[in-house]
Parts: C-alpha cells; sequence; structure tokens
C-alpha cells in the first residue's frame, strides 16, 4: 500500500503544471477503468480535453492508473495538491472519495461523470441517456414494420440486451421501450439481461434468441457482451442498435445506428466553462438532446436503406423533446 | 416444436467449449491434479487463435495456434506443480492471473486497444453442413449446421472415454490418480503421465478457446471466457472424472443456461431468478452426487 502510494506521488510529481503563467489555467482528466485506448469512453473524454486545449490555450494532463478504482481517493488527492485548477474524473466509482477529498481543497474545481456529487466545489455531469434511446426505440419501432428492408420481417417485435439489471442500464431500456411504443403501442420490446459487460458468446446467444422470437432489430446497452450482440446481427442478417459511442462500423450494414454519449462534448464543454468563468460548484450538469450530450449516429452504412420519412420523423421527435412537448421517463428520477 | 429444435441446436453450441474444457480437467484429475487453469489457458489460446487466423489469413492456422497456446500455458503450469512443487490452486490461479493480464497487456501494446479486438477479413471456422442431415426431421436441424469444432468435440469425448477405459496407458492413467507412489513402485511412469495429461489438457483448451473466438465468435474481447473453465471444472466434479459423466454435466449446464436465455422474455420471471438456473442446476447436481456418494459409503462394522 504505501510503495503504491510511494510510486503514485513520484508519477505525480512529473505532472505539476509549473510552467505555466498565472493565468493560464491547468486541467486534469482522471482516465476510468478500460483506460485511453478503449476506443470508446476515455478516448471520447481525452479528446474532448485536447480540443480545449487547443481552442482556449488551457494545460491539460491526462491521468491514467493501472487501478483507478482502487487508487481513487489518493488519486484526486494528488491531482488537487500538485494545483490544477480542475481536476475531472471520468470513473464514476470515485463518486465516495470525491466526497471525502473535495472539501480538503476548497480552490480546487472538481467535475465527475454520470453520477452527483453534492459538495460546493464538484460539478456533476449526467447524461441523458434515455432521450437518445427513445430515438433509438422510435427509429427501430418504424424500421421493424417495413419488409422493404432486407432481413425485416413483418412482425412488431424489436429487441435489447442490457449489461445488467440495474438503474443505470435500464434508464436506457425503459426510454428505448417509450420511444418504440410512442410509434406504435403494438411494439413488443423484448428484454433480455447478459449478467456480464464482457462476455460476447453470452451476448449473441441473448440476440440469437430474441431473433428466433420475431425480433429484428436489438439494441445492446452492455459493453463488451454487445459485441455479441452485433456479431449475430451480422450472421443473420438483421439489425443491432450500437451504443456510447459510433459502432456503426463494426459491421457496416447492420448496425443500423448508434445511441451516442459525447462524453468529448461534456469535458470540452468543463472546460469551455472554466475559461470562462461561468463553472459553478455544486451544480448538476445535464446533458440531453437539448445540449447535444446525447443522440444517434449519422447511420453512414443505413441511411440509404432507411426510408427518409423515418429519418425525419426521428429528426422531429428530437426536435419535439427538445422543444418540451412531451417528456420521456427518467427511472433515476424517481 | 421450432422452439425445441432451437433451444437444443443452443445447447449444442453453448456446451462445446465447456466440454472440451471439462475433458481437459477430467484428464488433470485423473492424474490426481484438480487443474483450475483452466479458464487461463482457454483465454490465452482464445486470443492466439484470432491472431494466428489474421496474420495467416486461415482459421485453420489459428486453431492450431490456440492448441500449441494452450498447451504452452499447461507447460508452465505443469513445470511449477510438478518439479517445483508449487501449489496446485496457487499455480492455477497464477496461470489465470497471467493470460487475463497477458492478453490485455497484448492488446494494449499490438493493438492500442482494451475492448473488443476484431481485426477486418479476419475468417472464422464457418459452419459444417452434413449432405442429407438436414433433411431428417427433428435431429437435422439440431445437428446440422453447427462449427466444425461442435463435431470434433463429440468425437473427443468418445476417444477420451476408450483411452481411460480401453488402453493400457489410460488404465496407467488412472492407476496414478488412485495412488502414484503406488503406480510409480510397480514401474508406471507416474510423472512422465502427468506431464502428459496436462499437455493434453492444455490442448484441449486451446480447442475450447478457439471455438470461442474463432468457431461462434470471430474476435476476441479482454476476459471472454468468462468463467467458463470453473463452470467444466464444476462438471468434472459432477461426473467425478469420468467421461460420459462429465459431459452430462456440461449439458445441463449449457441447457439451462439456454433455457433461461429463453425464459427472459417468454415468461414474466424477474432476470436475476432465471440467471441462477445453470448455476442451481449444478449446486443441486453437486449436492446429489455428494449424498449419493455419503449413503454408498461403506458402513463402519
Amino acid at each position: 500500500m504505501t510503495v503504491t502510494a510511494v510510486v503514485l506521488a513520484v508519477a505525480l510529481l512529473g505532472l505539476s503544471p509549473t510552467a505555466a503563467g498565472p493565468n493560464i489555467k491547468k486541467v486534469a482528466l482522471i482516465i476510468a477503468q478500460g483506460g485511453l485506448g478503449d476506443r470508446s469512453y476515455n478516448d471520447s473524454g481525452y479528446a474532448g480535453l485536447t480540443k480545449a486545449a487547443q481552442d482556449f490555450g488551457v494545460q491539460i494532463k491526462a491521468i491514467e492508473s493501472r487501478d483507478p478504482v482502487g487508487q481513487g481517493e489518493q488519486l484526486l488527492r494528488q491531482a488537487a495538491k500538485a494545483g490544477f485548477d480542475l481536476v475531472i474524473t471520468l470513473e464514476f466509482t470515485h463518486f465516495e472519495p470525491l466526497a471525502r477529498v473535495a472539501p480538503d481543497f476548497p480552490n480546487t474545481k472538481f467535475s465527475i461523470l454520470n453520477i452527483a456529487v453534492e459538495k460546493p466545489n464538484v460539478v456533476s455531469v449526467i447524461f441523458k441517456e434515455h432521450e437518445g434511446s427513445f430515438l433509438a426505440g422510435a427509429l427501430a419501432a418504424m424500421v421493424t414494420k417495413d419488409t422493404k428492408i432486407p432481413g425485416i420481417n413483418p412482425r412488431k417485435i424489436i429487441g435489447v440486451i442490457g449489461g445488467t439489471k440495474s438503474v443505470g442500464i435500464d434508464k436506457f431500456i425503459v426510454g428505448y421501450e417509450e420511444g418504440a411504443k410512442f410509434i406504435d403501442k403494438e411494439t413488443k420490446v423484448l428484454v433480455s439481461y447478459s449478467n456480464s459487460f464482457g462476455d460476447p458468446a453470452k451476448g449473441k446467444e441473448l440476440t440469437l434468441a430474441q431473433f428466433q422470437q420475431g425480433a429484428d432489430i436489438v439494441y445492446q446497452v452492455a459493453g463488451g457482451t454487445g459485441e455479441g450482440v452485433i456479431a449475430a446481427a451480422k450472421e443473420t442478417g438483421r439489425y443491432a442498435i450500437g451504443v456510447d459511442s459510433d459502432q456503426d462500423y463494426i459491421a457496416p450494414g447492420h448496425v443500423l445506428t448508434s445511441m451516442l454519449k459525447r462524453v468529448d462534448l461534456a469535458v470540452y464543454d468543463l472546460v469551455k466553462r472554466l475559461v470562462q468563468g461561468s463553472l459553478k460548484g455544486g451544480a448538476v450538469i445535464t446533458l440531453g438532446l437539448k445540449e447535444g450530450g446525447v443522440g444517434l449516429s449519422e447511420m453512414k452504412f443505413t441511411r440509404h436503406i432507411i426510408p427518409k420519412a423515418y429519418v425525419d420523423r426521428v429528426e422531429q421527435l428530437r426536435k419535439d423533446i427538445i422543444a418540451g412537448k412531451f417528456k420521456v421517463t427518467d427511472i433515476t428520477q424517481k | 416444436m421450432q422452439a425445441f429444435t432451437d433451444l437444443a441446436f443452443a445447447t449444442l453450441r453453448l456446451t462445446t467449449p465447456i466440454i472440451l474444457a471439462a475433458l481437459a480437467g477430467l484428464l488433470s484429475q485423473q492424474v490426481g491434479l484438480i487443474n483450475i487453469a483452466l479458464e487461463g489457458m482457454m483465454l490465452a489460446a482464445a486470443f492466439a487463435a484470432v491472431l494466428g487466423a489474421f496474420y495467416a489469413q486461415h482459421a485453420l492456422v489459428g486453431v492450431v495456434a490456440a492448441v500449441v497456446t494452450g498447451m504452452l500455458v499447461a507447460l508452465v503450469f505443469a513445470v511449477f506443480v510438478l518439479r517445483f512443487r508449487a501449489n496446485l490452486i496457487v499455480a492455477g490461479l497464477a496461470a489465470n492471473i497471467l493470460a487475463l493480464g497477458g492478453t490485455g497487456y497484448l492488446l494494449q501494446v499490438l493493438y492500442q486497444t482494451r475492448g473488443a479486438f476484431a481485426p477486418p477479413g479476419l475468417r472464422g471456422l464457418g459452419t459444417v453442413h452434413i449432405p442429407g442431415l438436414s433433411q431428417i426431421p427433428i435431429l437435422g436441424p439440431i445437428l446440422d449446421g453447427h462449427s466444425p469444432l461442435v463435431y470434433v468435440t463429440w468425437v473427443l469425448v468418445i476417444l477420451t472415454s476408450i483411452f481411460l477405459n480401453r488402453t493400457v496407458t489410460g488404465l496407467r492413467v488412472r492407476a496414478v490418480g488412485e495412488q502414484a507412489e503406488a503406480a510409480t513402485t510397480v514401474g508406471i511412469p507416474a510423472r512422465r503421465l502427468q506431464y502428459g495429461m496436462l499437455l493434453a489438457a492444455g490442448g484441449l483448451c486451446g480447442l475450447a478457446g478457439a471455438q470461442m473466438s474463432l468457431g461462434n465468435l470471430q474476435l476476441f474481447v479482454y476476459n471472454m471466457t468468462n468463467g467458463r473453465g470453473f463452470m467444466a471444472l464444476a462438471a468434472v466434479f459432477f461426473g467425478q472424472a469420468q467421461p460420459w459423466a462429465t459431459t452430462l454435466g456440461s449439458v445441463v449446464f449449457g441447457f439451462f443456461d439456454a433455457l433461461q436465455i429463453r425464459l427472459q422474455t417468454t415468461v414474466g420471471v424477474p432476470p436475476q431468478i432465471t440467471q441462477i438456473l445453470p448455476f442451481l442446476s449444478i449446486v443441486v447436481v453437486l449436492t446429489w452426487v455428494s449424498w449419493r456418494r455419503y449413503r454408498a459409503r461403506p458402513v463402519a462394522a
């Protein structure tokens, strides 16, 4: 334990932002489990940070750890001691150590994603995944009825695979179901859980079973398990819906769309607010369709097979949600 | 009927890597070694399979790479256990951690990714269609159209059974498992047989890994074996290291897994309940096995 602490301290010594002038803001980004190079969540966050550095001339530092969960408190504390103006953590399990560390550094701003931490110098960022999932469900409900599209059967059945039965995952699923029923009340949504985020064989098996029960489009909310969902869609000539990052390229033509979570945008926005002096501690920033924080992919490989009317309808729904014409249920707000 | 054949087909597919790893586990058990390194051997092999198939542009090379890798991990495990007398459990855990960390590290270093590795143009093993088989009602749709390794697996079950029960070496292997020292005193090369069986176990786990990353899917995902090596070990205990009984144990698990997948979307049972079915089946069956053994124990005079 002591050894780890020493190693960590030595590692962090190198990142003291001494060369910066008095007006240049310094921002640290703590990388979550999975690390840089995950082509998804962490890389997206880091991309937002580097873009912000170019646009606003801030000094940035990405902090990677072999064990970001276990070393949470040390990482946060050392980063704050190193004199950063803003410490953003992408690791959502840091909510507990952050609540302990933040009060010790009142002049440092902290930020955490995907969970709210109520401290005067912490800014929390929450994504409205239910809104993006609503659009995915609406699109799926329209496509599943259109037998002119290859691989689509006449039955109004679509599916979704969740990683675990939990509120965080059901937030996506409930939004998806709501979107589907909004288009057609008779749409049946099959829901299965893989009980793992890294088991593609299980993901494939669950998806094939849903296909056998008449589904032709399956939304994956299950991380690495989702690779199996997409593989099953490709193998049987049906469709998957990707999640978090744009997964359309994984099986071109068989990933109908992806529900994007713009972590890059969230990080960029935090730095922007810091530079403009509008970063208020104790606030919860919610990024939904309105802010462009969630949404559907550009459908590069499927746009030509989806009738334009459906895409337009989805776009109209997006505008209606932004305009507040109706609300998508957020089960975390109950 | 369609639902039944779908279920049976899925059971065969789900069971294959578990049966292969269970055969590996039972061969180890037969020479008196509990092999908890099955998981690690499978995982390392699954990774090697994708690499081999990708660079050689041929799935068969991937299978060979997987078998060799499984045997290499097995060799390291065997040297530590048999030569340096390392604790079986500790050495097994070490092999598993090494495989998990090693594949994760290589993914990062070689391909700058931490999640999935699915190189474009990766060719899988494909499926086998036996002429005429699909015409047979019920059996046809269940047995036809699997990955070639599914059929290989059942041949290996038969061969393992013949090996252990009908060949001299097989009988010697069992003697080593019963009482290694006694076997040595009658001239059986116990140590050599232990090495041999562990290497064979590595090869079988290699096939299991290849089935996962090239047969069923054409990709590698970090920790994609996800505990299947331990399921196999449970099947070995269930079958008391006998080939057919162990295979039955694997099929029971695979069946309940295939069943729970379908129950999730057909009956209104919470997923938490259906998901425990395969594991519950193992607990129930193991309890039943040990109860029978308890009943059958010799009564003290």
